[in-house]
């Protein structure tokens, strides 16, 4: 096999549907986030418009390394790639300053990272080199899934160390995709519920201060906090509801226009499109990302070995995820929680991060009959 | 079987992916079946909703919590402030609207006018503030005659109103706007930009408890701004009450003795503070000059910011605590307590005092330049004799002088719990070599032995350590607050007194020092005598504090001498001598002598201390009676 094995074979068999997917919903989404950002601004391409460019081309260039070289090549750079990412989101409880009541962003002149979507996608490799070596019909006991359970833990502690409770429940969603695939009783997860419960009783009870509990409380109830989470979503479901069956005419919505939604642009990007494009525009978003979704489980399932396999189920719960919660949120099914809408929402860091897990998953796709 | 199904040989694999694909086919139709729920089944009606849109937050300002003093009176509280405001799109009748107010409000309509200007766009409907605090009589005539006012509205904020004013002004602190770091290091409590916050003193201590928690309310506005139709309502949660431990009466008392000086002299300036030497409750707590706190609470104007802080005699400052000043011979009892402790002097020891006392090469001065003949440790400490002290804390040592005057509490914080409080200092020869890289010199313990060099000390800290010599020794952490309660008055805190340190003195000893203490306010000859409170035995001792060297006052009158340039005048006391129950420490910045100016503050204070003690004392005998009848 050579280094770069983009031989003639993997080329017949390159996953253009998957690229056509990601391509479009990447479109769709730099065509609203236009109409959501150059609100209030003085014509010429807003400035927000053209970060995302920017972080655009760099995403581009991240997919296309993450295809180039065989997959089970990339398995070996697992463990680094992870442990790097690991450290990256930890130098930010030392470098990253207070933003919004979290410390997620490392800040290198015009550059802005927010390391934890990277942490996401080492979560994902090394989750999936780990089922790989362990496959995970073999689970059969709880204590299996120590190791599985450690390398979740590290990444999500630190980003809850960050402040970011939002980025950490993904982090362990993430990672509970993929828990279908183990071998454990009904009986042993019936005790691991009840070992949780009984843990988040009493951490409630005795380790919390009160402002603890009323963080978390405003999370799950943001009503608690009109003021801010619940103006929010009273916003975006006028914003949506208004837009009817076809929307309002595009960069015409008023909602957006009128900037009624304070983070229009990034978690509440699905209330832009609900406005201008109306059911229609979000019945065909919502049906591209599950054709994506869906097209990652026919890879895993086409895939010949158990790393591949698990990478792409790994990809799946990374896109799917983000975007239920997103549009749960923006559809006030969900409490507010600061979640990015994956390709759509404006965040150069999301967009590198699922561009490179997409590229991952068009490496599986291609390489399906290398044997 | 193929060769591809290595690695994944007999996983079921296909299986479990058909249910994580099942899985996201239901989410996705439940998004897909909300999306139909609002676009078409509630699509109208969001979307009437975001035509005459539209939402806005009005927040529900939390009110303040009170403060108490110990027995319950409020110092300070949450009052309605009335803000009159115009909305300039609703003034279909403006000249005549302005003529009216202005008539009202006994002002110049076109200064009125003015002030609401031309306004355009979106601004028309934006509330313009006339006056942001109306008072009532005010209030109710713009009321009755708000059929002649289109486009003239009240509206009410609640507003921090300190009853007593200056009084205690430094102890209630102030409040303002967070600033720009308060809000990055606070930001999980909730704060935004704007909200007001305890900036100083106990408003700032107590921020958490006091502050309560703002409410909101979600209201549907017209495109006039207007409410429609209000979506939902978190009440506000006011703040909890404080019960401090200082008395309104003695507080009252202090300043008022502070304040009365016969006409022509300038008002007193200085600090006093008044504690429980059994609990170490702070009763009175006043630094002057003072600042009215009310200034602040809805937003302090650039003039009386200006005014307060380019004053030359800083009156934002808390004298009580923050500022430090040689001890003078107010010292002399720690002193002497030291001279008995290390075995230096017995009560019997005699020295001679000539009027001067030689070190060296140098002569130093008793203030009494006649002399005091021999004097033992009371006759010292009654007539405060400096040759005494000069004599035997040479013997003793600057070290040894550190030693007790730091088991005293002395020269560093008392721990009373309020922000930038100073430490005061007690000088010994490892902080000179430390501070100054140079060795002491023995001449400096002569002047150390009478209060007067490095020695600092504040004015609470003066009062700390008289209440240990009261109390046999006990060095109290000083105490603001007897409890916090919620607002229904349901208990949530309660302080108790808390020993900081015993000095190493025996009770014999401390005795003598307490004895000689009392004959300076009760024996012909002591210096103390303004100190007097009829039918209580009092004890104390006064200080004075050089400003400036002898030589720059020499010969002159003391009208004469620049205020800046004249001596401090400090008084600490005791009171009962034989059964100690109050402490008080008084100084007064550049008040020339303590006998005369510090001593008759903490008389009256005592003397309220006792009377209304006395008082109760009655009331409780009555009661008893009543029992009995």
């Amino acid at each position: 096999m050579t280094l770069l094995s983009i031989d003639r074979r993997s080329f017949q068999n390159f996953d253009w549907l998957l690229l056509f997917l990601t391509l479009l919903l990447v479109g769709i989404g730099l065509v609203n986030l236009f109409s959501a950002t150059q609100a209030g601004t003085e014509g010429g391409l807003p400035s927000e418009f053209r970060r995302q460019l920017v972080a655009l081309a760099l995403a581009s260039i991240a997919l296309i390394a993450a295809l180039l070289f065989d997959y089970r090549r990339t398995e070996r750079m697992a463990m680094p790639f992870y442990l790097a990412t690991l450290l990256l989101c930890a130098s930010t409880l030392i470098f990253a300053p207070v933003v919004r009541g979290s410390r997620s962003w490392l800040l290198w002149g015009p550059l802005s990272l927010q390391p934890a979507e990277l942490a996401k996608v080492g979560l994902v490799l090394a989750l999936a080199r780990h089922f790989q070596r362990n496959p995970a019909s073999e689970i059969r006991r709880l204590r299996d899934l120590l190791v599985p359970g450690l390398i979740v833990a590290a990444p999500a502690g630190i980003i809850v160390a960050q402040g970011d409770m939002g980025v950490a429940l993904l982090t362990v969603l993430i990672a509970a995709t993929f828990l279908p695939f183990v071998r454990i009783p009904a009986r042993a997860w019936a005790m691991v519920a009840a070992a949780a419960v009984a843990s988040l009783v009493g951490l409630w009870k005795f380790a919390f201060k009160d402002y603890h509990r009323d963080r978390i409380l405003q999370v799950l109830d943001p009503s608690r906090d009109p003021l801010a989470s619940g103006y929010q979503a009273i916003q975006s479901k006028i914003a949506i509801g208004s837009g009817g069956l076809f929307g309002k005419p595009y960069m015409e919505g008023t909602q957006t226009q009128l900037q009624f939604l304070p983070t229009q642009h990034s978690d509440f990007i699905f209330s832009v499109l609900g406005e201008e494009w109306g059911f229609v525009g979000c019945v065909v978003v919502l049906g591209l990302y599950l054709g994506l979704l869906l097209w990652g489980l026919v890879i895993a399932s086409n895939s010949k070995d158990g790393f591949g396999a698990m990478l792409a189920v790994g990809v799946v719960g990374m896109l799917f995820w983000p975007v239920a919660i997103n549009v749960a949120m923006v559809l006030g099914l969900a409490p507010v929680i600061g979640v990015p809408l994956p390709l759509l929402s404006y965040g150069g860091s999301q967009l590198l991060a699922n561009m490179m897990a997409l590229g991952l998953l068009l490496n599986v796709s291609m390489r399906r009959y290398m044997f | 079987m193929t060769v591809s199904q290595l690695g994944k040989s007999e996983i079921p694999i296909d299986g479990r992916l058909r249910l994580v694909g099942a899985f996201i086919v239901v989410a996705f139709a439940l998004f897909v079946f909300r999306l139909f729920q609002l676009q078409i089944v509630e699509g109208e009606t969001l979307r009437t909703r975001s035509e005459q849109n539209s939402v806005r937050t009005i927040r529900l300002e939390a009110p303040r919590g009170d403060i108490l003093d110990r027995e319950g009176r409020v110092l300070a509280t949450t009052r309605p402030a009335y803000e009159l405001q115009v909305i300039p799109s609703g003034l279909s009748e403006r000249k005549t609207t302005f003529a009216v107010l202005a008539q009202l409000l006994d002002a110049d309509p076109a200064l009125l006018e003015d002030r609401v200007g031309v306004r355009k766009g979106a601004e028309r409907f934006q509330p313009v503030t006339l006056i942001d605090d109306l008072d009532f009589d005010r209030l109710a005539k713009v009321e009755t005659h708000r059929y002649a006012l289109p486009g003239v509205v009240t509206d009410v904020q609640p507003r921090r109103h300190y009853v007593e004013g200056a009084m205690a002004a430094h102890l209630m602190g102030l409040i303002g706007e967070i600033g720009r770091d308060q809000l990055e290091r606070r930001d999980r409590e909730g704060y935004r930009p704007g909200d007001i916050i305890g900036q100083a003193g106990l408003e700032a201590r107590l921020e958490s408890h006091l502050r309560g928690r703002a409410g909101g309310r979600n209201v549907v506005v017209d495109v006039a701004g207007r409410e429609v139709e209000v979506l939902d309502e978190v009440a506000a949660v006011p703040g909890g009450k404080v019960v401090l431990a200082l008395d309104r009466d003695l507080q009252r008392e202090a300043e008022a003795a502070f304040l009365d000086v016969p006409d022509g002299e300038p008002a007193k300036m200085g600090a006093a503070v008044a504690m429980d030497v059994r609990t170490g409750e702070v009763l009175v707590m006043l630094s002057l000059p003072s600042y009215d706190p009310n200034a602040f609470a809805g937003g302090i104007d650039v003039e009386t910011w200006n005014a307060l802080t380019d004053d030359e005699w800083d009156p934002l400052q808390n004298r009580a605590i923050q500022n430090r000043y040689p001890p003078g011979s107010t010292h002399k009892p720690i002193v002497a307590a030291a001279l008995l402790a290390d075995g230096i002097v017995t009560p019997e020891t005699r020295v001679f005092c000539p009027g001067y006392f030689r070190h060296g090469r140098r002569t130093y001065r008793c203030w009494k330049r006649e002399g005091h003949g021999y004097v033992d440790i009371h006759q010292a400490l009654k007539q405060s004799c400096d040759v005494y002290f000069y004599t035997n804390g040479v013997k003793l040592g600057i070290d040894r002088l550190a030693y007790y005057a730091r088991a005293f509490g002395l020269g560093h914080r008392t721990g009373i719990r309020l922000a930038s409080e100073a430490p005061g200092l007690v000088p010994s020869t490892e902080w000179k070599k430390r501070k100054k890289g140079e060795v002491w010199y023995p001449g400096e313990t002569v002047s150390a032995s009478i209060g007067q060099g490095y020695n600092l000390y504040t004015p609470l800290q003066l009062a700390v350590a008289y209440a240990a010599l009261a109390n046999g020794g006990k060095v109290l952490r000083p105490r603001l607050l007897l409890r916090l309660e919620a607002r229904d008055g349901t208990l949530l805190e309660e302080f108790s007194p808390e020993v900081r340190g015993e000095v190493p003195i025996s009770p014999e000893h401390l005795a003598v020092v307490r004895r000689g203490l009392a004959a300076v306010v009760e024996e012909p000859g002591g210096t103390g005598y303004r100190a007097r409170v009829p039918g209580v035995r009092v004890a104390g001792k006064t200080g004075t504090a050089q400003v400036v060297g002898t030589e720059h006052t020499e010969g002159m009158e003391e009208e004469e001498i620049a205020i800046r340039r004249r001596d401090h005048a400090w008084f600490g006391a005791f009171a009962p001598v034989d059964a100690p129950e109050i402490a008080v420490g008084v100084f007064v910045e550049h008040g020339l002598h303590g006998a005369s100016s510090a001593a008759p503050v903490a008389q009256r204070i005592l003397a309220r201390y006792f009377e209304k003690k006395a008082e109760i004392g009655e009331a409780v005998q009555v009661s008893e009676s009543g029992w009995g009848g």
